[in-house]
Parts: C-alpha cells; sequence; structure tokens
C-alpha cells in the first residue's frame, strides 16, 4: 500500500511542489495549512511520514510536533522538518520534541525524495 | 512560467501586501512582539518560496531583512524610523522583483543595489558579537582543510522509536569525504530473541573531510540524547589516501569488537600523526512563539468562480422556465419539485454570491500607505481612520473602486486637509483627519469619505463654473447644484497642478468609474468643517431579487429591495392628478407613468398599478399596467449599442425565454425629475 505523508507549510506553492514531487513518486499525500490544522490529522489514521515547515502561523512546527508525539500512536513515525531555518539552537530544539531530520530549503525535489526514501525504509 | 511559479508570485503578492499592512502597524506600534514575529516570518517565507521557486533576486534580497528582523525580534535592535522607511521601500522594489526580468531594467537594478547597500550598512551597524553571522566564518575556517577524523557512534536500542534510521546518517557522513567504516554487530542477539524495532549496532568510522567537528556533529544532532558519540580529530591532513595507512587500519582493527581509544592513539601516534580532540558546546535556547489570528482560507482562481456564477446563473433561468412549465401545464406531482428546486437554486445563488465578496480591508492597506506617503511629501499631519474594514463588497466592485477612492482620498489630503500651521490658526486640531466608513445599508454598501479640511469654496466653484461657460453669470443655483458642478466633466478646481491631484483626472472620472459599476456619488461640503463623499453600491452585479411588472405586453423588472408597496389605482385618478401627486394612504406621492415616459403606443388600462420605490429618503411611484411578481433577474449586458441607457442596467431572460429589462428605478426617477 502506498505510504501517507503529510505536509505542513504555511506557503501554498511550497505545499503544491511538494505534493507534486511526492505524489509522482507514488505516495499518498495530506496537505494541512499550519501546525492547528495539521494536528486534526493525528486522529488515528495511518500517517508515514510528516514533513513540516518551522515558522508558521497559529501552531508552529515545534509545536505541533511536540503535540504529534503526545499521541500514542504517533510516537515512533519519522517526522522531517523541512525549512529555511538553519540554526542550530532551532534544530536542538526541535530535536528535543521528537524530530527526526532536517531538510533545508530551497531543496532540490530528486534530493528530497531521496531523504524521504531513507527516512521510511 | 511554470505553474509553480505562478503560484508563487500570488501568494508572494499576498504576503508583501500583508508585509505592508504589518508594517504600517508597527510603525504605530514599535514594540509589538506578534507584528515582529509577523514581519519576520514574510521575510522568512519570502526568502524560502524565493530561493525554492527561482526568484533568487527575492531571496538574496529578503535574507539580510530576515537577519536584521531576526535580530530586532531577539531584541537585540530596535525598531527605528530609518529602518522601517528602508523597509517600506523594500516591500516596494519586492514587488518589482516578482518579475523575473525585473532587474535587467536598470531603474530597478539600480534601485536594488541601491537597496541592498542601505540594508547591508543596517547590518554593519549591529556588531554584535554573538550575531549569527560571526559564528558562521570562525565554522568555516576550522573547516578550510581536508582532516582525518575517528568516530564512534554507538546508539541506543531505543533510537528508532522515533523514526530515525541510523544507517540515513552514516549515509550523510560518509557523503563527507573518504571513510572507512567498521560497523559492530557483536550485540545482535540470536535472531529468536531479537527486537525488530530495536537497534543493536555501533558504528565506527574513520573519515577524512574539510567538514569541522562540529560540522560532523550536526550529523547527530537529532539522535545525539539517545547515542553515545565520540569524535577524534586524528590529523590535520586526509589520512585515507595512502594505501597502505589503510590496509594497515584494517588490519588493526577490522576484526575487534570496538576500538580501544588509547591502542587508537598509540597507533596514530606511531604515524606520528597530531592529534586534537575538538569539543563542541551546544546551547540551547528556547524562543517563544506567537500566535496570530489568520481566517482559514483556500485560493481559487477567478476564473473558476465567474465558472461558478455563470453555471448559477443559467441554473436560475432554467428553473425560472421549469417553474413556468409546472404553472401552465398544471402538473401538480412536479410543483412540489419544482418549488424545491427553486429554493435550493435561491441558497445556492447566494452561496455562490458570498463566495466571491472580499472585505474592503484589502483595499485599505493601500489607503494608509498612500496617506502616510502623502503626508510625508506634503509635510501635513494626517490620521487616517477606517471603519467598517470588514464589510465585504464583490471582488470586481472592489477592484472598480479602488482606483476612484485612491483619487478621492488624494484630493482629500492635497486640497482638504490644511497645513498644520493654518489649521492652528483656524482653532483645529493640529493633526488632520481623514475617516472612511463602510457599511451595509438595505442591499446597498455604502462607502463615506470625510475630512476634516477646508471644505470646498463654493464661490471658486461658481466663478470657475462661469468661466468654462457651464453656466451663465445670474444663474440661481442651490449650493448643492453648485456642489454637483464638480462632477462635469473636465471640471477642476485646483488653482495649480500638483503631482497628487489635479492631472486632468478630475472628480468626473471618479463619477464614471463608480457608475460603470452602477453607483451611485454624493459630495457634501461645509467651508472650514470638511467634505464628505458618499459612496453607494450594489451588493452583487449578476443576479438580482426583482419584480416583474408588465406595461403592454412589454416585461420589465424592477430591483425588489427598493419596492415599497403595490397599490392598484385607477387611470383616472391620474389622468386628473396635478403636478404629478397622487394621494395615497394620506400621503402625496410623486409618480411618473412609465407607460407615457417610455412613449408605449396602446391604450391604458382602466385599473393600473402604482408601485412606489424608495428614492433617497422619499417614496416615489411608478405606475405600470401589471403587477407579475417576484422574479429572480440574471443581470445580461445590453451590448455596446445600450452603454449610455443608464436607466436600464440589463436585461434578463424570463422563463419562456422573452426578454425582459431591468430597470434601474433610481436613475429613472432622477432622469424624470429633470426632464420635466
Amino acid at each position: 500500500m502506498a505510504k501517507t505523508v503529510l505536509i505542513v507549510d504555511d506557503s501554498e506553492s511550497i505545499r503544491e511542489v511538494v505534493s507534486f514531487t511526492l505524489e509522482n513518486a507514488g505516495y499518498n499525500v495530506i496537505v494541512a495549512i499550519d501546525g492547528q490544522d495539521a494536528i486534526k490529522h493525528f486522529d488515528g489514521k495511518i500517517i508515514d511520514l510528516l514533513l513540516t515547515d518551522l515558522h508558521m502561523p497559529n501552531m508552529n512546527g515545534i509545536e505541533l510536533i511536540r503535540e504529534v508525539r503526545k499521541i500514542e500512536a504517533y510516537t515512533r513515525i519519522p517526522i522531517l522538518f523541512l525549512t529555511t531555518e538553519s540554526q542550530r539552537d532551532k534544530k536542538m530544539e526541535a530535536k528535543d520534541a521528537g524530530a527526526t531530520g532536517w531538510i533545508i530549503k530551497p531543496f532540490i525535489p530528486a534530493k528530497l525524495l531521496d531523504a524521504i526514501v531513507k527516512v521510511m525504509r | 512560467m511554470d505553474n509553480f511559479q505562478k503560484k508563487f508570485v500570488e501568494e508572494a503578492t499576498d504576503l508583501i501586501n500583508n508585509l505592508e499592512e504589518a508594517l504600517l502597524t508597527l510603525e504605530k506600534k514599535p514594540g509589538d512582539k506578534d507584528l515582529i514575529a509577523a514581519v519576520f516570518r514574510i521575510m522568512h517565507s519570502l526568502k524560502g518560496g524565493g530561493g525554492m521557486f527561482g526568484f533568487d533576486a527575492i531571496s538574496n534580497f529578503t535574507h539580510n531583512l530576515e537577519t536584521i528582523y531576526d535580530e530586532v525580534r531577539n531584541d537585540r535592535l530596535k525598531i527605528t524610523e530609518d529602518l522601517l522607511s528602508i523597509t517600506f521601500s523594500a516591500v516596494d522594489h519586492l514587488r518589482n522583483l516578482l518579475n523575473p526580468e525585473a532587474l535587467n531594467d536598470k531603474i530597478i537594478k539600480k534601485n536594488h543595489d541601491t537597496l541592498l547597500a542601505k540594508v547591508a550598512q543596517v547590518l554593519k551597524r549591529m556588531s554584535n558579537p554573538e550575531s549569527k553571522i560571526q559564528q558562521d566564518s570562525s565554522d568555516n575556517l576550522v573547516g578550510s582543510n581536508e582532516k582525518t577524523y575517528f568516530l564512534q557512534f554507538t546508539p541506543n536500542e531505543s533510537i528508532m522509536d522515533n523514526g530515525t534510521n541510523p544507517l540515513f546518517l552514516i549515509e550523510e557522513l560518509c557523503g563527507f569525504g573518504t571513510s572507512l567504516i567498521f560497523p559492530r554487530l557483536h550485540k545482535v542477539p540470536l535472531i529468536s530473541k531479537l527486537d525488530t524495532n530495536k537497534c543493536y549496532t555501533s558504528w565506527e568510522i574513520f573519515l577524512a573531510t574539510e567538514k569541522s567537528a562540529g560540522q560532523l556533529k550536526e550529523v547527530f544532532i537529532f539522535v545525539e540524547d539517545d547515542s553515545q558519540l565520540e569524535i577524534i580529530k586524528l590529523a590535520d591532513f586526509n589520512l585515507l589516501t595512502d594505501k597502505d595507512t589503510i590496509e594497515e587500519i584494517e588490519k588493526q582493527f577490522e576484526s575487534k569488537d570496538n576500538i580501544d581509544i588509547n591502542e587508537l592513539n598509540e597507533f596514530v601516534n606511531e604515524l606520528d600523526i597530531k592529534r586534537k580532540n575538538l569539543k563542541v558546546t551546544v546551547k540551547e535556547k528556547l524562543n517563544s512563539f506567537t500566535k496570530e489570528n489568520i481566517i482559514s482560507s483556500i485560493r481559487v482562481d477567478s476564473d473558476k468562480i465567474d465558472q461558478l456564477m455563470n453555471l448559477v446563473s443559467e441554473l436560475v433561468t432554467t428553473q425560472a422556465s421549469l417553474s413556468l412549465y409546472v404553472e401552465e401545464k398544471q402538473v401538480y406531482e412536479l410543483n412540489q419539485l419544482s418549488e424545491n428546486i427553486e429554493n435550493i437554486t435561491r441558497q445556492l445563488r447566494d452561496t455562490a454570491f458570498s463566495i466571491s465578496l472580499i472585505p474592503i480591508e484589502t483595499m485599505l492597506t493601500r489607503f494608509h500607505r498612500l496617506i502616510r506617503d502623502l503626508s510625508v511629501e506634503f509635510n501635513k499631519n494626517i490620521e487616517f481612520i477606517t471603519e467598517g474594514a470588514e464589510t465585504e463588497l464583490d471582488k470586481t466592485l472592489v477592484q472598480g473602486l479602488t482606483d476612484p477612492l485612491m483619487h478621492i482620498i488624494r484630493n482629500s489630503v492635497d486640497h482638504g486637509i490644511e497645513p498644520e500651521k493654518e489649521r492652528i490658526e483656524k482653532g483645529k486640531t493640529p493633526q488632520g483627519m481623514i475617516y472612511l466608513k463602510a457599511y451595509y445599508s438595505g442591499a446597498h454598501v455604502v462607502i463615506k469619505i470625510q475630512d476634516d479640511g477646508k471644505g470646498i469654496d463654493l464661490d471658486v466653484v461658481k466663478k470657475k463654473a462661469i468661466e468654462k461657460n457651464y453656466i451663465t453669470a445670474d444663474a440661481q443655483l442651490t449650493d448643492k447644484e453648485i456642489l454637483d458642478l464638480i462632477f462635469i466633466p473636465g471640471f477642476s478646481t485646483a488653482e495649480n497642478i500638483t503631482d497628487v491631484s489635479g492631472r486632468g483626472v478630475g472628480m468626473d472620472v471618479v463619477k464614471k468609474k463608480i457608475d460603470e459599476i452602477r453607483g451611485t456619488v454624493d459630495l457634501e461640503s461645509k467651508r472650514n468643517i470638511g467634505t464628505t463623499i458618499t459612496i453607494k453600491l450594489p451588493l452583487t452585479l449578476s443576479i438580482i431579487d426583482g419584480l416583474l411588472v408588465e406595461i403592454n405586453d412589454t416585461k420589465y423588472v424592477m430591483p425588489l429591495n427598493l419596492v415599497d408597496k403595490i397599490y392598484a389605482v385607477q387611470h383616472e385618478k391620474f389622468v386628473k392628478a396635478y403636478n404629478n401627486l397622487v394621494i395615497i394612504d394620506g400621503e402625496q406621492i410623486p409618480f411618473y407613468n412609465l407607460r407615457n415616459e417610455f412613449s408605449v403606443v396602446g391604450q391604458p388600462l382602466e385599473m393600473e398599478q402604482l408601485v412606489t420605490v424608495k428614492y433617497e429618503d422619499k417614496r416615489v411611484g411608478l405606475v405600470v399596467d401589471n403587477v407579475i411578481g417576484e422574479y429572480q433577474a440574471v443581470l445580461k449586458p445590453l451590448g455596446k449599442l445600450y452603454i449610455n441607457h443608464d436607466i436600464i442596467s440589463g436585461a434578463t431572460i424570463l422563463g419562456d425565454g422573452t426578454i425582459a429589462l431591468v430597470l434601474d428605478t433610481n436613475k429613472i426617477i432622477h432622469e424624470f425629475s429633470f426632464k420635466n
């Protein structure tokens, strides 16, 4: 069965280009516009990977993954950040919250896919 | 431009508008944390998206701005007027940069370079030893040459619990340079005892790379707490180029369970290599994040909405045919069904309309900015107050309204509001005020723009009208009539033409534009107290609830929201009426017999219908032969030939396929009252 990836980004264009890349590679894609919108999807449905932006209104990426990790069913899913941010303290904070990895924007679609394939293997 | 890029341009346009809005508010509340965070986030999104979609100019340009606002966000830099004005210019420039070819334009390119220099200056001034930029550069210095490291990586058994795959990390590491890897599998239990969710393997890696120990450590940043990691610098050169050394290492260490650091050191010493242990400390910092309210929404191509509107219009027309069919054929079984469809169609119509409504707030930002810029230019002190920004209007109306409103506001700033000194002399507050209020009134939206400036000098207007031969010198006009002269094409009261208003585009253009969207403009002005301009607009443009009436077999539709009451009145009463007034319900009501006004041939009926409609604050009667009933009219334009017939707002197709003209009762009454 195709794996499901939840993409969270407040920028529509980024959401589209990531969805496009992943859908073409055969993934199921769900999108959310910010943390608050994303958290609604963690209601028991199978999500194989969470790919989230860091800076977003309402609920940012770090707050989001803190919430996600609190939910029993999602303590083990890989969570990747896809962000322009590259400051170390932000990465540390993300890691403490339960993130698996960090991908820097702007990304090359093929490379992004590589990274995603790796964490989902 | 591919689709993603187009999407980005749309999105960036919104972001830039939001940025401008946030900056304007920030100017008033310089300490507002939420706003600063919002500004930072927008810069950040622009930088990210710009880089992603090939708008490198935007990405580079916002990069430094983002750094500045990051400093502001962390209280290391204060918002100054200087910084704000640079940012405002940057906002304008960013709009230009949305055109990928923009930098080919010499003027834009020059502006680009000037702004970059200004931003760089601000950055230079914030010489903070802790700033990120310097940290980065020191990092780079360490990694200027190839070095050899030895890494021991022992993940905790539970490392895979949060989705981390240690192999991924190892692979990333290998990408940094030449490596020699020894996986240590001695902890892997028998298959019967193996838990597939646990990691039993550890790794020992020799790596020759240009990266610094800090950069290597960064690879493991997400697993640091869940594992043991040791990074030792073995040599300041690449140890793994020498084939003999590699063989030697393999021979020495491959078969062991794990490498003893002391042993390794001895080995390296033997090879006469200096060793150095680098430690990287990580400082943690928690940042508080501010929340912001946004309306959750989706973006839809406006063509799609237009298409939806067209379909709804078609449905309304078709539904009318159905209702008519059911009525004529007396098919009772279909009656209920037809009524249901009528109901649903009406709801669908209203919902579809509300989709294309946008709050006028979207254009207010531009006005705030306009007034800000003009105040600076004219050295006037002006406050712009808005009320009812949430009032919604059809998107096309908002678009049609922006230019006229801009012009009105320009006029207010340029001609209306006096300079501070003059205001004080007149006993007014030093700060002038422009007040914009929007509100619903029946099926209309009213927008009122008021200033407390010097008002319009009626004598000047009159003098000018006489000079230009619009009126004769002895004409007796009321104040209102004199004011209305301003709407005559080509009339402009500006004594000196300035850059802002009086560019040959006057109030006549404002009126024309508002007429085009079926609105009305009203002007009031009191000397030294101020000017008020009231614009009244219909809520929507394409479907209206109407009253279907008939004159001699021809059908007309009047907007239902304006209809007050309908009376059956004997024809004789109208014939005998004096001064076109009839007495109805004990009240004198002026009336117009549409049969006469439209020069319809044929005999009038004995009993006619008087439809009273609201006109300004009065009731005015319109006489027709028959009233048929309520009707949802889909407005269709009449075409170019009839564009000047403003008493008819359009035509509509009836259920039986015939055409009815939709009357603009306001214009009809206005026109006929002048004629008589």
